[in-house]
């Protein structure tokens, strides 16, 4: 569009002056449109109301969030909050913050954070330290994992809002027609499917060729390095040092059993959603999900399984602990921003019991403070919360580090290569992760 | 003269100044990025060509170059000979000419991510295209296309190959139109059959179209990222990945701006090498002819 307005002047020499008039009035009309534009934004508030920008997701139950924020518009009319919502996946919405946190854009003023990126938003002077606003006293009613996500050099920059961890969903009929109780080890969950599979079979039920043993998420992205880190330390191995004998283990296990196994190879290019879908119609015994799952699962309009699913903690190996990668999203306030004190309230507010408790309801999200594992309505919503609660309390953060996306590149790229080729040569995969991740570590100082 | 020389200046300012603003400043911009480490944590700093020469030893990338050239050369050269058929194809249809022609320039109206999308679904695991053709009903055959490095550096070829050969086939199309009536029927007189006709009197004519569209395409092929951006993200264990897109990966989510930079200027230069190599092929001694 800008090429071609010069462009038209150019071409009509003679009638340049016009030409020059009419773009005078573009001009004047681009200028019209743009003040009416800001118009739209601080300028257009009663007096007195001041709007706190809100950089979100695009919420899969848009309710919860119209129903949290009607509620406090009602009890704040000095503050609007205006979402502006970003892509649901977490390195996308990563992409779009980091960018307008970097050219420091005042139109944000609060924003969620996935529970890995804390070290760096710190780091970087883009998060508002909040210890005075969060004294310790109220920190402790949240799951120790969580704070600790958003505490960088003893400082903390977010409140955490929800948390996530690894669960285990089985088929509860087809793990019964098989005699079979949830698996405790994962060599037993290797052999439980095998043992669900073959007893659908027999007893002819419709589709039973097509049931794969397990699901997960091993596409190449962020989900793999959750799914890994919850084998290599349940093998009690390190994702940081992945050419140590109990995580080259862990990722042989999977690579051999799993991919290609239990799983189907197409587990390679899974992420949530077709993970999510296999089990969902009916195509697997096993799924490793997070604890959002359930609300689909149990939907009988989404899930051709809704009644027929259980959940427990994922398995482990002989002698390791079970292991859940922790996740969760979390509040924080940009370093920028010309109104930290109505930000404050929005994620005060955001972060509050009642909130944490709709959204638990409505959502299925699980929340961020231990004492909702005992409310009544929360429960009712999701009875599995009290049983999974250590599971949430236990769960496992991945590396903590301002060059996090790095990290994960770099592992994301390893175990892609250790899993999707069988013969892969894993000790020299591994070695030249852990050379590659020495590296970035060295060059953060630079 | 002055006074003209001046006024067809002034007439191209307008031109210069938007390619200044939105063409060269940028890219001066991004050589400039490319000279220092710029992440969030530290003041930017100047470093010389230190990325340029991390670049070299950085086996992701190397391996990015390798995809990436790879896919231009198989993909180009899959393009302009469909093109090529379906420009004399097209070139010899009559009934419905327009609605035909429009056809076949569908895959290149509709944006790379629409289509990246649909081929991604062609190829899924579960209910793709590809596999409920091969296979029918028999799910358990069903192949991971995108898992494995060859399919998904195939699948990623063909995407670009159906939504790209229309656009190499409007381009020869057009050479192929330029040809003189006269020149084919004086062969045809003094006995060449159809094949020599083509050979000898079509190609020859048709030549500066082709390397056209062979240069157009290479320098859109150079710059792939859409299609992986969708379809792969650079799996499996980055088989496909593009320079493009690891120069993305760098730049916004691993915050490493002057890094990502060099890898963009690498791509500009690849682009502006092979330009002006098929600037001198076609300038000078076809259309110089």
């Amino acid at each position: 569009m800008a090429a071609r307005a010069p462009g038209g002047l150019g071409t009509q020499p003679r009638r340049a002056r016009s030409a020059r008039g009419r773009a005078a009035l573009w001009l004047a009309a681009l200028a019209a449109l743009a003040s009416g534009a800001a118009g739209c934004g601080p300028g257009a508030e009663p007096p007195g109301v001041v709007t706190v920008r809100l950089v979100v997701w695009r919420p899969d139950i848009p309710e919860a969030w119209e129903r949290a924020l009607a509620l406090f518009h009602a009890r704040h009319p000095g503050i609007r909050v205006v979402r502006e919502l970003g892509p649901s996946s977490s390195s996308e919405l990563h992409a779009l913050l980091t960018q307008k946190l970097r050219n420091r854009d005042r139109s944000v003023d609060a924003f969620i954070m996935d529970v890995v990126w804390a070290a760096e938003l710190a780091l970087a002077g883009w998060a508002l330290p909040l210890d005075e606003r969060l004294p310790p006293a109220e920190r402790e009613r949240f799951f120790p994992a969580a704070i600790e996500a958003v505490t960088v050099e003893g400082r903390l920059y977010g409140v955490p809002f929800n948390t996530d961890a690894g669960l285990l969903y089985y088929r509860k009929d087809l793990l019964a027609a098989a005699g079979l109780e949830p698996p405790e080890t994962w060599p037993e969950l290797v052999a439980h499917a095998e043992a669900a599979r073959a007893a659908a079979r027999a007893a002819g039920l419709p589709g039973a060729a097509g049931i794969y043993g397990y699901s997960g998420q091993f596409r190449q992205y962020e989900g793999l390095v959750c799914n890994m880190l919850e084998f290599i330390r349940s093998h009690g191995g390190r994702l940081t040092a992945p050419d140590e004998p109990p995580a080259l283990a862990a990722v042989a296990f999977v690579r051999d059993r799993i991919i290609g196994g239990a799983a189907p190879r197409g587990a390679l290019t899974w992420a949530e959603q077709e993970s999510l879908e296999v089990f969902k119609s009916g195509g697997a015994v096993f799924l490793r999900s997070w604890p959002y799952a359930w609300a689909v699962l149990q939907d009988p309009a989404q899930s051709a399984v809704a009644g027929r699913v259980g959940i427990a903690p994922l398995p482990r190996f002989e002698g390791g602990p079970s292991t859940s990668c922790l996740g969760g999203w979390s509040f924080g306030i940009h370093r920028a921003s010309r109104h930290p004190e109505q930000a404050w309230a929005v994620v005060r507010f955001l972060t509050s019991p009642e909130v944490q408790r709709l959204f638990a309801v409505l959502a299925g999200k699980a929340p961020a403070r231990r004492a909702l594992y005992a409310d009544p309505e929360v429960l009712a919503a999701n009875p599995h919360f009290a049983a999974l609660r250590p599971v949430f309390e236990r769960a496992v953060p991945r590396p903590r580090s301002p060059i996090y996306p790095q990290i994960s590149y770099i592992l994301q790229r390893y175990l892609h290569a250790a899993l999707s080729d069988p013969a892969s040569d894993l000790p020299a995969l591994a070695q030249q992760a852990r050379r590659r991740l020495e590296r970035a570590r060295a060059r953060l100082g630079r | 003269m002055r006074s003209r020389e001046r006024f067809g200046y002034l007439l191209l300012a307008p031109a210069l100044l938007v390619m200044g603003a939105f063409l060269l400043g940028p890219i001066a911009a991004a050589f400039v990025t490319s000279l220092h480490v710029d992440t969030p944590f530290a003041p930017r700093r100047f470093v010389g060509l230190e990325n340029y020469a991390l670049l070299l030893e950085d086996e992701a990338a190397l391996g990015s170059l390798e995809f990436t050239l790879l896919f231009v050369v198989v993909s180009v050269a899959l393009e302009v000979a469909g093109g090529l058929v379906v420009a004399l194809v097209l070139d010899r249809w009559r009934r419905g000419q327009g609605l035909v022609r429009a056809a076949v320039l569908l895959p290149w109206a509709m944006p790379t991510v629409v289509a990246a999308v649909m081929w991604k679904y062609i190829f899924n695991d579960q209910y793709g295209l590809v596999n409920a053709l091969m296979y029918g009903d028999a799910l358990e055959r069903y192949q991971a296309w995108l898992a494995h490095p060859l399919g998904a550096r195939a699948a990623i070829i063909l995407a670009d190959v159906w939504k790209s050969t229309s656009f190499a086939a409007l381009l020869i199309l057009a050479g192929l139109q330029a040809v003189p009536r006269e020149l084919l029927e004086a062969a045809r007189a003094d006995g060449a059959g159809p094949l020599r006709r083509l050979l000898w009197v079509r190609l020859p004519l048709i030549r500066p179209a082709i390397l056209v569209a062979v240069l157009f395409r290479t320098i859109d092929a150079l710059r792939v990222f859409d299609l992986v951006y969708v379809m792969t993200r650079g799996a499996p264990a980055g088989a496909t990945d593009v320079l493009q897109f690891y120069g993305y990966q760098k730049m916004f989510p691993e915050q490493q701006f002057g890094y990502g930079a060099a890898v963009s200027v690498c791509v500009f230069l690849l682009a502006l090498g092979l330009s002006l190599l098929a600037m001198r092929l076609v300038g000078t001694r076809s259309w110089a002819r």
